[in-house]
């Protein structure tokens, strides 16, 4: 009971950061990243590969993940911030993920296609007892994410932080008071993208071996869940919302006990659907999450919203 | 071999073209993008299915009362989770979207397995006509994606519901000032959409097979399309889906297949450096 | 004394705080009326709150002596209002005739309104202009035509009261003149009108009434007549001194 305890621990803290780049991307920066799933893979293969091919250590490997998706993330954020509508942009998102699930199934060579990456060796396998590895491993999981928790909340209140909220509030304000917009927001999509090459890494130390059916986009729906439910833009608030997640998630294995008469493959529908009416569920009844985030309040400007009633700007 | 491609693409954008259509009708006047366009196809087509194989009706039956069945389902789904949701933003609804997109393909999936499935069809065999190499499916798809256009095209310029959809897509507060009924234009958009995914469902069931994903392998080319076109300009999501559709194919000439819905998001890309507003939209005022 | 439009207490905005603290006039049948006021006054909020573009917390607006607080926009013109918005006013993707098709369709539906032509004898005569330039695209107008087309929408329904929204803003001095004589005319076929003016000689000039605002209240409620008379020393150390406060 206790390891599968750790387990559960160890997967709920790298979805946690999953989830907190997103919430850092959308929450704070404006931008929201529909492609989660496919650069979450494109660090877990990272890291993989330069385990496995490269030979390199589980540090070497992870960063290299960072560096990879953090890269990549601020590329796309360049090119495509020229249209900051934030549809137009989630659209983008979703399109590059899709590029990147292409490329996974597609450039075997190198991935090795639908059957994936096989013998990622384990972080502190030779320095650690087998019986005790679970704790070490949830207790190193657990570091990184405070860790992760810590510099998160550093930048918001940063200075920086207050230039991404003033963006985020209005960006026309923003620019003509001299701050560079475009470059802002690079930064961090950037930042948040070399968060996802960290729980991808951590992904892949985890589960030993790595497939394209593990990063489907389901995975998006999670994140969002994480975030809407812990209040968005609330870092505490996030990685609560991914421990909600993760117990309904395990929760739900549970359903086939008390559900006869469906198959494995129905019960994975069946789960995914209560995941999706979850979602629904959280953004009609509670979208502001259940905790809020600190803000400084302003007169609101009028601003005419989709039916053409002019309300205050959200 | 390139005319046979070409023509392989006309009928692949003759196809999206009903679901790009779609999609820009619901942003000019829901202002969001529907993520779950590729779920609802795939939802229609199951259902054209159980009525045509399951309940034995003839093809065209099936699909005529599947398109208002899907309407009305549609009609009800936007009641019951976007109406509560309008004033909340445009991501609040595209996650919605998302998550209600999820849940389609999954049912989907939950009735029917992962087996691929077909229509109660005669299987109809290839034939030629001059070089290239056909089959009535894919004429069926040219013919019925361009008279729904057609209809589509006359509703929209020619009569007042047509007019009062493109008012709202122009200027919402003032749509509302000048007395349209925001919330029948909506009804209208909806129903429209329930019979062009049908449309589209039982197309892609014809020249494929049903399968849970059927719907959402188009996402990206959809998407592609309509954002080509111009999100908004209904002419724009035609011609978009011809592009998209015809590149796709073509670039099979040239890049290993399992790319070819990697043309569309580069045709997005593009778009969106050079033309955010594509060939046909105008720029997104956000008022 | 029959108002045709009658508002008590009305407090209204958008976000936290009012912009409208408790507004309370009338417009008599048949008159027209302008208010004036310093920007952020609430004038323009004012009228969007009688549309229904913004909601109101509190008070009571009476159309023809019926409440229509609880109407949505669509109903409200239904029950004999009409507003012309200061800007983006006309569908400019759609043509002069496609705008006109619009309201005349609405009026229509109304049913004890007469159909007719949709660009009927007498917007014809009001905006001769719009004649000839049925099939242009609306945004192709130029600024005083597209307040023409504006106007002649808001016509089409035939409302008992028009509303206007700075009707002269950004006209050229010919423009000017002729949207006035426009309200002037029409005024006298029996439509009341009510409107927000920054040009407030030449709107007093044609009007009935003058409504002096500041700070979302009402503070002078004279005649138009009288509010000419006054000093702008007076006006704007008098009513609006209390602004500052």
């Amino acid at each position: 009971m206790i390891s599968y305890l750790l387990l559960m621990g160890t997967i709920a803290c790298f979805s946690a950061i999953l989830a907190l780049a997103l919430n850092f991307q959308w929450g704070l920066g404006g931008m929201v990243n529909f492609g989660l799933a496919g650069f979450y893979s494109l660090g877990a293969y990272s890291a993989a590969l330069l385990a496995v091919k490269a030979g390199a250590n589980v540090f070497v490997a992870t960063a290299g993940a960072m560096l990879v998706v953090g890269a990549i993330c601020g590329i796309v954020a360049l090119v495509t911030l020229r249209v900051a509508e934030e549809d137009y942009f989630a659209i983008v998102t979703l399109g590059v993920g899709e590029m990147l699930r292409l490329v996974v199934l597609n450039e075997d060579w190198l991935t090795g296609g639908a059957l994936g990456v096989t013998g990622i060796p384990r972080p502190f396998g030779p320095s650690v007892a087998s019986a005790s590895y679970p704790i070490v491993q949830f207790g190193v999981a657990a570091l990184v994410l405070l860790a992760t928790f810590l510099f998160l909340n550093v930048i918001a209140r940063s200075p920086f932080g207050r230039v991404m909220r003033a963006i985020r509030e209005d960006e026309i304000v923003a620019a003509t008071l001299g701050k560079n917009v475009l470059w802002a927001r690079v930064r961090i999509f950037a930042i948040g993208g070399a968060l996802i090459g960290l729980a991808g890494g951590m992904h892949a130390y985890y589960y030993q071996y790595i497939d394209p059916t593990q990063f489907t986009n389901i995975l998006i729906a999670y994140a969002f869940m994480a975030v809407i439910a812990g209040g968005r833009g609330a870092h505490a608030g996030t990685v609560w919302g991914a421990v909600f997640v993760i117990v309904l998630l395990e929760g739900s294995r549970f359903l086939k006990d008390f559900i006869p008469g469906v198959n494995a493959d129905q019960l994975a529908a069946l789960r995914i659907i209560l995941i999706g009416i979850g979602l629904l569920l959280l953004l009609l009844f509670r979208p502001q999450g259940f905790l809020r985030e600190y803000r400084l309040r302003t007169r609101p400007e009028p601003k005419v919203n989709a039916a053409g009633m002019v309300t205050a700007d959200r | 071999m390139i005319t046979q491609t070409l023509f392989n693409g006309l009928v692949t954008g003759a196809i999206i073209s009903l679901p790009a259509l779609a999609i820009t009708l619901l942003f000019g006047v829901l202002k969001f993008p529907n993520f779950a366009v590729g779920s609802i196809v795939t939802v229609a087509a199951y259902a054209v299915f159980a009525l045509n194989v399951q309940l034995g009706w003839p093809l065209l039956v099936a699909a005529v009362v599947a398109a208002a069945l899907c309407g009305a389902f549609l009609i009800l789904v936007d009641s019951v989770i976007f109406r509560p949701m309008r004033d909340s933003g445009s991501i609040t609804l595209m996650v919605a979207s998302l998550g209600l997109g999820l849940i389609l393909e999954n049912l989907a999936r939950f009735f029917y397995g992962n087996a691929a499935r077909s229509f109660d069809l005669e299987l109809s065999m290839p034939f030629r006509v001059g070089a290239l190499r056909m089959n009535s499916e894919q004429l069926v798809a040219i013919g019925m994606s361009a008279l729904l256009m057609l209809a589509m095209y006359l509703l929209l310029m020619r009569m007042p519901m047509g007019r009062k959809m493109r008012a709202i897509a122009d200027n919402p507060s003032l749509a509302l000032v000048r007395g349209i009924d925001r919330a029948q234009v909506i009804r209208w958009t909806w129903m429209i959409n329930g019979t062009l995914l049908a449309g589209a469902g039982v197309l892609i069931g014809m020249d494929r097979a049903l399968e849970p994903l059927m719907g959402t392998n188009y996402l990206i080319a959809i998407f592609a399309a309509a954002i080509l076109g111009g999100l908004g300009s209904p002419l724009g999501a035609f011609v978009g889906a011809l592009i998209v559709g015809t590149s796709s194919e073509l670039s099979t000439l040239v890049l290993p297949p399992g790319y070819r819905t990697g043309v569309p998001l580069c045709f997005i890309a593009a778009i969106l450096i050079w033309r955010p507003q594509g060939l046909f939209g105008r720029p997104l005022i956000r008022r | 004394m029959n108002p045709v439009l009658e508002l008590s207490e009305l407090r209204a905005g958008y976000g936290t705080g009012d912009i409208l603290k408790g507004v309370s006039l009338y417009v008599e049948r048949g008159k027209i009326v302008t208010i004036i006021g310093p920007n952020g006054s609430g004038k323009s909020t004012l009228l969007k709150t009688l549309i229904g573009l913004v909601p109101v917390r509190e008070g009571d607006i009476l159309l023809n002596g019926q409440s229509i607080r609880a109407f949505g926009a669509t109903r409200r013109v239904r029950a004999g209002l009409a507003y012309v918005p200061q800007e983006y006013n006309v569908f400019a993707n759609m043509t002069v005739l496609e705008n006109l098709q619009i309201s005349h369709e609405f009026a229509a539906r109304k049913g004890h309104r007469p159909a007719g032509n949709v660009l009927s004898d007498e917007l014809r005569e009001l905006f001769p202009e719009l004649a000839g330039k049925l099939a242009t695209r609306a945004g192709n107008l130029s600024g005083g035509q597209r307040q023409m087309l504006a106007f002649a929408c808001a016509l089409s329904v035939r409302p008992d009261l028009l509303i206007l929204d700075e009707p002269s803003a950004g006209l050229s001095p010919k423009y000017m003149a002729d949207i006035f004589k426009s309200v002037e005319r029409v005024n006298k076929t029996g439509v009341s009108v009510l409107m927000v003016e920054q040009n407030a000689v030449e709107a007093l000039a044609i009007s009935d009434q003058c409504i002096v605002m500041a700070n979302g209240r009402v503070r002078l409620d004279a005649t138009a007549r009288q509010v000419e008379q006054m000093d702008l020393h007076e006006l704007y150390l008098g009513p609006l001194a209390e602004q500052a406060a």
